[in-house]
């Protein structure tokens, strides 16, 4: 369910705030400019990476919470 | 001192021989044997007397009953309010302040009073043998399996309990035990009945209930022996006896007194339709609160993820792209500026190489002379006739041969050479 294959320096699989944290630090290194184009790319690839991985963490959530809510009719 | 009857409006008696009079008078009276109730007990640390308002029994009479503290500390059980009494009192008048009041020299209980007073007695006693510690007191079970209940027969506290409780929690089982709730048979029956329950296990509490009666009613619920019963019991109890004000020793030694039947309901059963309402809150505040922590997070997410960086890369290309184009145009605008300059500068030179070049005069009518082995003929000294010769014309070339040869002077006129010449030409 949560894509496992994004990892950190250390090789941990990303947990959702690290990955939103790291994302917000791409945005802002992109906002910034000043990196040459090969590295905006890699940037920019990283970026879509972790903001998949954060959906993934949200979509489980929900999902979990669904099954839940779900289960017992209001 | 001077008789009062003669006091006229001339010479009027002052308040002070009044007074005293009045006090002598009093004093004569003796002491006497009074009974009646203690409504009021005015005791003030650091003051001599005691002040009380005995109250007739009957009648809405009283009277302010003084006594001596030593005496009033003596009494044994102490004079509780409410008690009834008989008072060895001598009435006194105190000039000053002109009250009257019965000065007490001895003071007894009865009736009541000697009941209340035996009831405080015995209270003191269990309360020393810690029968009404406060340790001893059991938690009542929130969802007791069966409920005992001992009560008068059909009486009004029964219906009270049964109905609240079963309100509250329509699926409550009681164990209804009927016992005398007044009388002499009282206490022993309630005993029989807590027996009774005490031995069915399922029974998780019991409660006696009774509804208001005056201190004779309430007297067995003070029983001694029915308060050690209820202490050596297992299962707890709540004691129901009498209104608000009542206080039966049952009360002290019960894990938990209710002040009515009503109240004892609610205390052995929860309130199923309340019970739920809190445990459906807690659940829909819990989903509430989650369900807006992961809506809050997604909304922080798409925000991330519409910011241009993200959402649409190609800004940044383009950025990069209108970069490379702008170079690329400059590149190519001072490419061009070369190239035209060379174009300019290739065309004048070529302008100029053909300005230079024969072949214009050629095309205006000129030929270039050239011998046999290529020299360009510049003068006619150079040939002779029957020389062969070629001449490059606009447009090609003619091969000739020296006819004659007619030397001209610069100015183009024949030369006197060429003159003589020509007629040589002619001799041969």
């Amino acid at each position: 369910m949560t894509d496992k294959t994004v990892r950190d320096e250390e090789g941990q699989p990303l947990g959702y705030e690290a990955a939103r944290e790291e994302l917000i630090d791409v945005v802002r290194r992109l906002e910034a400019g000043g990196s040459t184009l090969e590295e905006s790319l890699a940037l920019w690839e990283r970026g879509e990476q972790l903001a998949r991985v954060c959906q993934d963490w949200l979509d489980g959530a929900r999902k979990r919470l669904d099954d839940v809510i779900g289960e017992q009719p209001e | 001192m001077p008789s009062l009857r003669e006091s006229t409006p001339e010479s009027p008696a002052p308040v002070r021989a009044v007074a005293n009079a009045v006090a002598q008078w009093i004093d004569r009276l003796g002491a006497v044997w009074v009974e009646g109730q203690i409504a009021q007990v005015t005791r003030r640390p650091g003051v001599g007397t005691v002040f009380m308002t005995l109250r007739d029994t009957v009648a809405d009479i009283s009277v302010t009953l003084t006594c001596q503290r030593s005496l009033f500390d003596s009494l044994n059980p102490p004079l509780v309010e409410g008690a009834s009494v008989v008072v060895h009192a001598r009435p006194s008048f105190y000039a000053n302040r002109g009250s009257f009041s019965l000065a007490a020299r001895d003071i007894r209980m009865v009736g009541l009073g000697e009941l209340l007073a035996r009831l405080e007695r015995r209270r003191q006693l269990l309360a020393a043998e810690g029968l009404f510690a406060a340790e001893l007191k059991r938690d009542l079970p929130f969802l007791p399996g069966v409920v005992g209940l001992v009560t008068a027969p059909g009486s009004a506290a029964e219906r009270d309990i049964l109905d609240n409780a079963r309100r509250r929690w329509p699926s409550v089982r009681f164990d209804v035990v009927h016992a005398a709730m007044q009388g002499p048979r009282c206490a022993a029956e309630v005993m029989d009945a807590l027996d009774r329950l005490e031995r069915r296990p399922e029974v998780d509490v019991v409660v006696v209930a009774r509804g208001g009666g005056s201190v004779e009613d309430l007297l067995p619920f003070s029983d001694e022996a029915l308060v050690r019963a209820v202490h050596a019991m297992r299962t707890p109890l709540v004691s129901a006896i009498g209104h608000e004000q009542d206080q039966p020793l049952l009360d002290l030694v019960a894990d938990v007194r209710a002040s009515t039947p009503t109240d004892a309901a609610k205390l052995v059963v929860p309130d199923m339709a309340e019970e739920l309402r809190g445990v459906t809150w807690a659940r829909d505040r819990l989903r509430q609160l989650v369900v807006q922590r992961v809506a809050r997070e997604q909304e922080l997410l798409d925000q991330l993820r519409a910011r241009p960086a993200m959402a649409d890369p190609r800004v940044l290309l383009d950025a990069r792209w209108s970069e490379v184009a702008e170079l690329r145009d400059r590149a190519r605008r001072c490419l061009s500026q070369r190239i035209d300059r060379a174009a300019d500068d290739v065309g004048h030179h070529r302008a100029r190489a053909r300005a230079l070049s024969p072949l214009e005069t050629l095309r205006r009518g000129y030929a270039v002379l050239q011998d046999a082995d290529g020299h360009v003929v510049t003068s006619v000294s150079a040939l002779a006739t029957g020389a062969p010769v070629s001449v490059r014309v606009a447009d090609g070339r003619v091969h000739a041969t020296t006819t004659t040869i007619e030397p001209l002077d610069a100015n183009g006129s024949q030369t006197a050479a060429a003159q003589t010449g020509h007629q040589e030409d002619g001799d041969d």
